[in-house]
């Protein structure tokens, strides 16, 4: 009997693919294993080559769907294309970046297959056939482990930024199917315009400089910004500061901003929030600047110093010049 | 025009803890409040009102004390609220909680425009109206950052994508759930407090709806939730940077020198 197959639903941004479907390919492998067949599915126009970004990541099959309707087509219409290949090839799992499209074309999928959805996953196994997906729920203060026992697919949407997408060996095999498009009158997507500036946001930078409401001063936000010049990283904060007008939720890190996997961040001023630290935590070199020494930074930090933050990047710039 | 808003009531705050003993969340003390997102909805639906003359009413779907939303709703200035309550609705994850509000609203009949709020903070998934709108099979716009009445019968809105906008124009009914950036809610004035214990609430039972029992509550809910529990972070051992602020610094560029990080 063949392998069972565990999806990935590629996300079109303008003209790439949106870096969460690589991070699920990846993700989708190491849940494979033996076991799954991972295959991912890409709706693109007749003259897009989008299947060229993903082969590198290494999926068993990327199964291309033309129509040069996709590019802009409605939540319904992608719905309704992805559920004629699921009851064609019965998938076992369907995993969805848990973006803005995600979410809001996964749930019409749900409702059409009458099975379950798992919302903004953090964490994913298999035991056995069962799929389980960590979600939080309460504003990341509770984690739910979820499952779909007994219908199939298994859906879920993953935050973007959970997995690292690695590169892999071995070769996709791209194969082409087809789906009939059934245009759906009453809604338009009359423009799509790319926003501006968000060529590097604080998710893609390596090394991170985090200020926190106790390092929110111009002097503290200046100093800040030389340091993270020099480390070659970018500042991010935590919400409290994306009150500033200097700051926009791009830089915010944390449950409802970015989740980062920077080499270094240092934390100025940060008290720790669970759900500051759910979007940093993962990063490799961790180090906390806080007045309290029992602020909870400090439990999940790899160095720590107990003081003022701005004497403190007084004293470090000083040293790096 | 006819506007109807889907609203929740959720804990009124997000501290819930776990109890130790029995694993479960614990409200105890908590009182409920209507989803702070679905205020945003209410309070577009009112700018249309306001605008347009257009009717709003409310629809919930739970216990019985999710009244009180349904009042706030009102003394914010809705006109009417649905209370769909009942113990077979009970358990219900979002496809089974989709599935009773879209019959309802069939019921309800004639709505031009239903409203969502962008996610539950409770169960924080925004999917049932992306569920209802597939089960009414009417065109959705997610997440809208704008709104527009734009024609008698169509709306012109804007989503914002990860780094795109979207301008999307639909004819009426549509199913559009709101951004939390999209209005400032108002509040309640006491004349509409007042009015909102004269304005009808109606209460739907199981047997006012058109239901299959088998898609209700716990039964016809295809998630399980199998194991709660209060996320941890993981710990790691802390090198403690001690000193002057200055040898304290020295410290963490040796370090950072080390992991080769500078
Ligand atoms: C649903 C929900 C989602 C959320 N999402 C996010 C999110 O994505 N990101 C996020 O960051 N937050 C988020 N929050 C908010 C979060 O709970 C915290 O309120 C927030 O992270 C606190 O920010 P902070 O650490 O900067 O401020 P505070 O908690 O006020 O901490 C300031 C810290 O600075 C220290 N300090 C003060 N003065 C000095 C000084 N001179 N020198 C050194 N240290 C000093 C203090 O000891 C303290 O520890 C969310 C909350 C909810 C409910
Ligand atoms: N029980 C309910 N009754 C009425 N509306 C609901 C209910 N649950 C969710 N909604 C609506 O659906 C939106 C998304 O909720 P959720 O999918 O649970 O995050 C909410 O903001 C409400 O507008």
């Amino acid at each position: 009997m063949s392998k069972p197959e565990l999806w990935v639903i590629a996300e079109r941004r303008l003209d790439h693919i949106e870096p969460t479907t690589q991070q699920l390919i990846t993700k989708a492998r190491d849940l494979a294993g033996n076991s799954f067949k991972t295959v991912v599915i890409l709706l693109e126009a007749t003259a897009d080559h989008l299947e060229d970004e993903l082969t590198p990541y290494g999926p068993d099959e990327i199964r291309v769907v033309r129509d040069d309707r996709f590019p802009t087509a409605t939540d319904a219409e992608h719905a309704d294309a992805l559920q004629q290949l699921v009851e064609t090839y019965h998938p076992n799992g369907i995993l969805f970046g848990a973006t803005i499209t995600g979410r809001s074309i996964a749930p019409r999928l749900q409702a059409k297959l009458q099975t379950g959805l798992t919302a903004d996953a953090l964490g994913l196994r298999y035991d056995g056939e069962t799929l389980i997906a960590v979600k939080p729920s309460y504003g990341d203060n509770i984690m739910c482990e979820i499952t779909i026992p007994e219908r199939r697919p298994q859906m879920v949407t993953v935050r973007p930024n959970t997995f690292v997408a690695e590169e892999a060996a071995g070769t996709a095999e791209v194969t082409t199917t087809t789906v009939t498009f059934h245009p759906v009158d009453r809604l338009q997507v009359t423009a799509a315009t790319p926003v501006v500036n968000t060529a590097t946001t604080v998710g893609d930078a390596s090394r991170v400089v985090a200020l926190g409401r106790g390092a929110a001063s111009a002097a503290m936000v200046n100093h800040a910004t030389q340091l993270a010049e020099k480390l070659g990283g970018r500042i991010g904060v935590s919400r409290p500061l994306t009150d500033q007008d200097r700051f926009t939720h791009d830089d915010q890190i944390g449950q409802s901003g970015n989740t980062i996997h920077p080499e270094l961040i240092i934390n100025f001023g940060i008290s720790g929030a669970v759900q500051f630290l759910v979007g940093m935590q993962d990063a490799k070199t961790i180090v906390a600047v806080n007045s309290d020494p029992d602020a909870p930074i400090f439990d999940v930090a790899d160095y720590g110093y107990v003081g003022d933050a701005q004497t403190f990047m007084t004293a470090l710039l000083a040293q790096f010049n | 025009m006819k506007i109807v808003v889907c609203i929740k009531q959720v804990p009124e705050t997000n501290n819930v803890k776990i109890d130790p003993v029995t694993h479960n969340l614990d409200r105890r003390g908590l009182a409920g409040v209507m989803n702070p997102f679905d205020k945003n909805a209410v309070e577009l639906a009112l700018n249309l009102k306001d605008t347009t003359g257009a009717e709003v009413a409310l629809l919930t779907m739970g216990p019985d004390d999710y009244a009180e939303s349904v009042r706030e709703g009102m003394a914010m200035g809705a006109d009417s609220g649905y209370l769909l309550s009942d113990r077979a609705f009970a358990g219900a994850d979002t496809l089974a909680t989709g599935y009773v509000i879209a019959q309802a609203l069939k019921k309800i009949g004639d709505a031009d425009l239903i409203l969502f709020g962008r996610q539950a903070v409770d169960a924080d998934t925004g999917q049932v109206g992306p569920i209802v709108a597939e089960f009414l099979n009417q065109p959705q716009i997610t997440y809208a950052a704008s709104l527009r009445m734009s024609g008698p019968n169509e709306v012109t809105a804007e989503r914002l994508l990860e780094d795109t906008k979207q301008t999307l124009v639909a004819q009426l009914p549509a199913v559009v759930s709101v951004r939390s950036e999209l209005n400032t809610p108002r509040y309640p004035t006491p004349r509409n407090i007042q009015l909102s214990f004269e304005k009808p609430l109606t209460v739907w039972h199981h047997d006012d709806l058109d239901l299959d029992d088998t898609r209700l509550g716990q039964s016809g809910s295809p998630t399980v939730v199998t194991k709660v529990y209060a996320p941890e972070p993981v710990k790691r051992e802390l090198t403690p940077l001690t000193g002057t602020p200055s040898e304290a610094a020295s410290q963490l560029i040796k370090a950072l020198k080390e992991h080769q990080l500078i």
